[in-house]
């Protein structure tokens, strides 16, 4: 079939584009790994198998860049804190200068009012336009974090992506939140939910040490267990005036964020404790 | 998948005892002293090279692995990895499969119509 065997060679070039572009993406001196796996693709017997072979080169990259991070004995020195340290809140703080003004710029285009508040005019007859500036801006936020390095600020987008995309799918189906009333609290469980994340990924447990109170793990799971608490003990205060559901939509939010946080933070943990695990045999 | 606990999140599992690995090691221990390479490994143990290199790499990590360049079998092809156990990942692998047997044992007949 001719249609196939132009869509084997379009595999088999996209797995070869692929295997190239990961190459960059691992340091010289920790290439060995992905080589050998790059040489076995060639046993492949057409493009299709190649590039399943070769998307297993992703989460290799992967655990290749974590143990080098892992090994890097540099990693407790002031400069190996403050690159990054620079790096992240540059990240952050620069996406918000473009989120902020880009919302405004918005409102002042639209003729509405600002974008948080449930005022007549307001941007919640512009959904779509501020559901894609919040939703799209922190997604942007994070593949810009990726590509500079700044894993704190790539889960810190990730999170409001996660916020942002949850809260518009609340704000189209309900109508009117009130957000600036209940803002306060529920940035300070998103933040909490954010420093768990944030905590799953820049602390590391030293090799075969014993699972501690002050592990990275159970300080994730306690931070993230509490905000989910709060969040729960919260709405149960609430509910004694007002209808829980109708009327409070963006708390929902907010503990699914923390619930996806949890998640996020989980799947960071249980990769990261594979690679470290180097226990006695 | 087998599901995660509380408990393994905050503890995470020993090592080299998930089902995955302890299927590469049971192939390599067939023929200790052979080399092997990776995409035979991935055809028998029916795992994706995503799963099998990271097994790969830990083990050999660990010492338990050896690994070692060969020359291609067909001019123009790039050298391969082969991969066999070293006598300390052989002896471990032994003593982790044994482990593992009357787990493996357990689930199966978990598994198994009319076995409770």
């Amino acid at each position: 079939m001719p249609m196939h065997g132009f869509l084997g060679r379009l595999a088999d070039v996209l797995a070869r584009q692929l295997l190239s572009w990961l190459h960059r993406r691992v340091e010289p001196g920790s290439r060995e790994w992905l080589d050998a796996l790059t040489a076995e693709s060639e046993c492949a017997d057409d493009g299709w198998q190649r590039l399943r072979w070769a998307l297993g080169g992703v989460p290799l990259v992967w655990t290749i860049n974590q143990r080098r991070q892992t090994n890097e004995p540099a990693r407790g020195t002031m400069r190996a804190l403050i690159v990054p340290g620079v790096a992240n809140i540059a990240a952050i703080a620069g996406w918000y200068a473009v989120i902020i003004p880009a919302t405004y710029g918005a409102t002042h285009l639209l003729r509405c009012h600002l974008s948080f508040g449930n005022q007549p005019g307001g941007c919640q007859e512009h959904p779509f336009v501020f559901g894609s500036i919040a939703i799209g801006g922190a997604v942007l936020g994070m593949i810009s974090a990726l590509a500079v390095r700044a894993r704190f600020a790539a889960y810190w987008w990730a999170v409001f992506a996660a916020f942002n995309t949850v809260g518009s799918v609340w704000y189209l189906r309900s109508g009117i939140v009130d957000l600036p009333r209940y803002g306060a609290t529920q940035s300070a469980m998103l933040m909490a939910a954010t420093c768990g994340v944030v905590l799953a990924a820049i602390m590391r447990e030293s090799a075969g040490a014993p699972a501690s109170f002050l592990s990275r793990h159970c300080i994730t799971a306690l931070l993230i267990a509490g905000t989910i608490s709060f969040a729960m003990a919260d709405s149960l205060i609430r509910m004694r005036d007002r209808l829980l559901v109708a009327d409070n939509v963006n708390h929902y939010v907010v503990l699914g964020s923390a619930m996806f946080a949890a998640i996020l933070a989980g799947l960071i943990g249980r990769h990261e404790s594979r690679l470290s695990a180097k226990g006695p045999l | 998948m087998a599901k995660t606990t509380y408990v393994e999140y905050v503890m995470p599992r020993l090592p080299n005892t998930s089902p995955q690995t302890l299927s590469v090691l049971a192939l390599l221990l067939e023929s200790p002293r052979s080399w092997h390479y990776g995409y035979a490994l991935s055809q028998v143990t029916g795992l994706k090279s995503g799963t099998l290199y990271p097994i790969l790499l830990r083990l050999a990590d660990q010492g338990w692995l050896e690994t070692r360049w060969a020359e291609p079998e067909q001019p123009g092809r790039p050298p391969r990895h082969t991969y066999r156990l070293t006598g300390a990942g052989a002896r471990a692998a032994r003593t982790k499969l044994a482990e593992a047997a009357p787990l493996r044992m357990t689930r199966r007949l978990a598994a198994v119509p009319g076995s409770r």
